[in-house]
């Protein structure tokens, strides 16, 4: 699981889902849905410290930094470690906000050329994101 | 609109221990006492419906007093609007299903409730059988039907499913939900299946040595955190297999087994036997009509 914390800047509700969009620091922004609203989770208040949680498997990687795609959740770092399997691979990314892992097959890291030491963003759908305040 | 405020000084399983407890209950609650055995939860239920006197403090129910003991007052069990059901059945052996129940009747109700009851309990087809001919299961049933026959406002459960089978469990947890909403009633359950407590309950209180160590909702209580996830259950670790870069953790689930991929980093810390939670968003499963 891929924890970043930040800090909750705007929440949008419409019936029972919520938008919420969570600052880090260096400034950067990641916005998750989730089906709960202020009045049913304490925890969503603006400028509550919240830890953002998604799995490995849910990242995407590109090489390129803004491509026209969909996905708006965008880190940018720098690969650490390509750990190979016959079908999927482990990619370890050291970005400004934290490591982060992903999940892919190991024949999208041969098209890449993924490799240390490379540029690479990680891209996380807004719904794949999960809120917890330990 | 019940406040418990009890002291008493019990046995403990490593010698004297006081229990001590400071608890409003809101009407219509289902309230789970959760603890390790010794931790005072039975000694609780005793002194709530009349069973056990405690040294010194009140009980007042909608602002009647059950126990004041400064002003000597301690109502007798049948005077408070209480039905109790332990793990032990505890049904009359000579008598059938019906006349257990007939024996219950409060005077002011009519067998009409009786009646109605069995028909939410699923009964009414073992109404002339002796207890000695049922099931573990349908005793309980039986057991929790001549409960509610006394028309209680409390209804308290100790570890009521507890030698029962996992199926016949979930059947019966089923019944006294519907139970508890039907009536209007508040419950206070002792229970360790920490399944059913997330199933039945909205409030946990955990107590260890008499003292109330924790209490929350059952998410607050044992997962320690709020988690958005939607999608989430309790669960056993059965089996954790290396596979590539990644780890596949077989789970219990009920009694369904599933599967969840894992790093390492997460399962360092787990082992065979574990409880673990087992959390997706509500986004990702997919539905479909079984035919």
């Amino acid at each position: 699981m891929n924890r970043l914390r930040g800090t909750i800047s705007n929440i949008e509700v419409n019936g029972n889902l919520s938008l919420v969009t969570v600052h880090l620091q260096p400034p950067l922004t990641l916005k998750t849905i989730v089906v709960e609203t202020p009045k049913t989770a304490a925890y969503l208040q603006i400028e509550n410290e919240i830890d953002l949680l998604f799995k490995e498997t849910e990242v995407v990687l590109g090489t390129a930094e803004s491509p026209n795609i969909s996905l708006q959740n965008r880190i940018s770092g720098t690969i650490r470690e390509v750990e190979q399997g016959q079908l999927l691979s482990k990619v370890l990314l050291e970005t400004k906000w934290g490591g982060i892992s992903s999940i892919i097959s190991s024949n999208a890291v041969r098209q890449l050329g993924l490799s240390k030491g490379m540029n690479a963003t990680a891209f996380i759908k807004l719904n794949e994101i999960m809120l917890s305040n330990t | 609109m019940m406040q418990i405020r009890i002291q008493k000084n019990l046995e403990g399983p490593s010698g004297p221990m006081l229990l001590d407890l400071d608890l409003n209950i809101e009407k219509g609650q289902f309230l789970t006492l959760y603890g390790p055995s010794g931790a005072g939860k039975t000694s609780t239920l005793q002194m709530i419906s009349g069973l056990m006197r405690p040294d010194h403090g009140t009980i007042y129910f909608d602002g009647q007093p059950w126990v004041d003991i400064s002003k000597n007052i301690h109502i007798k069990p049948q005077l408070r609007k209480v039905g109790y059901v332990f793990q032990d059945y505890a049904l009359f052996p000579n008598m059938t299903v019906k006349q257990n129940l007939v024996f219950a009747l409060s005077k002011n109700s009519s067998s009409k409730s009786i009646m109605d009851i069995m028909d939410i309990m699923e009964i009414g087809n073992l109404q002339s059988r002796k207890p000695d001919t049922l099931s573990g299961g349908q005793r309980q049933r039986v057991a929790i039907a001549r409960a509610l026959v006394q028309q209680p406002q409390l209804l308290l459960l100790d570890e009521p499913f507890a030698a029962l089978d996992l199926k016949i469990r979930l059947r019966l947890q089923d019944y006294l939900g519907e139970v508890h909403r039907t009536y209007g009633l508040t419950t206070i359950l002792i229970s360790h299946d920490i399944g059913e407590i997330h199933k039945l309950s909205n409030r946990v209180v955990s107590l260890e040595q008499g003292k109330i160590a924790k209490q929350g909702t059952p998410s607050e209580v044992f997962v320690g955190h709020n988690l958005s996830g939607k999608f989430k259950f309790k669960g056993e670790v059965l089996h954790i297999e290396k596979n590539e870069v990644v780890y596949i953790v077989s789970v219990l689930i009920h009694n369904e087994v599933v599967k969840v991929i894992a790093q390492g980093s997460e399962i360092e810390n787990l082992e065979i036997g574990d409880a673990v939670m087992v959390a997706s968003k509500a986004f990702n499963p997919i539905i479909y009509k079984i035919q």
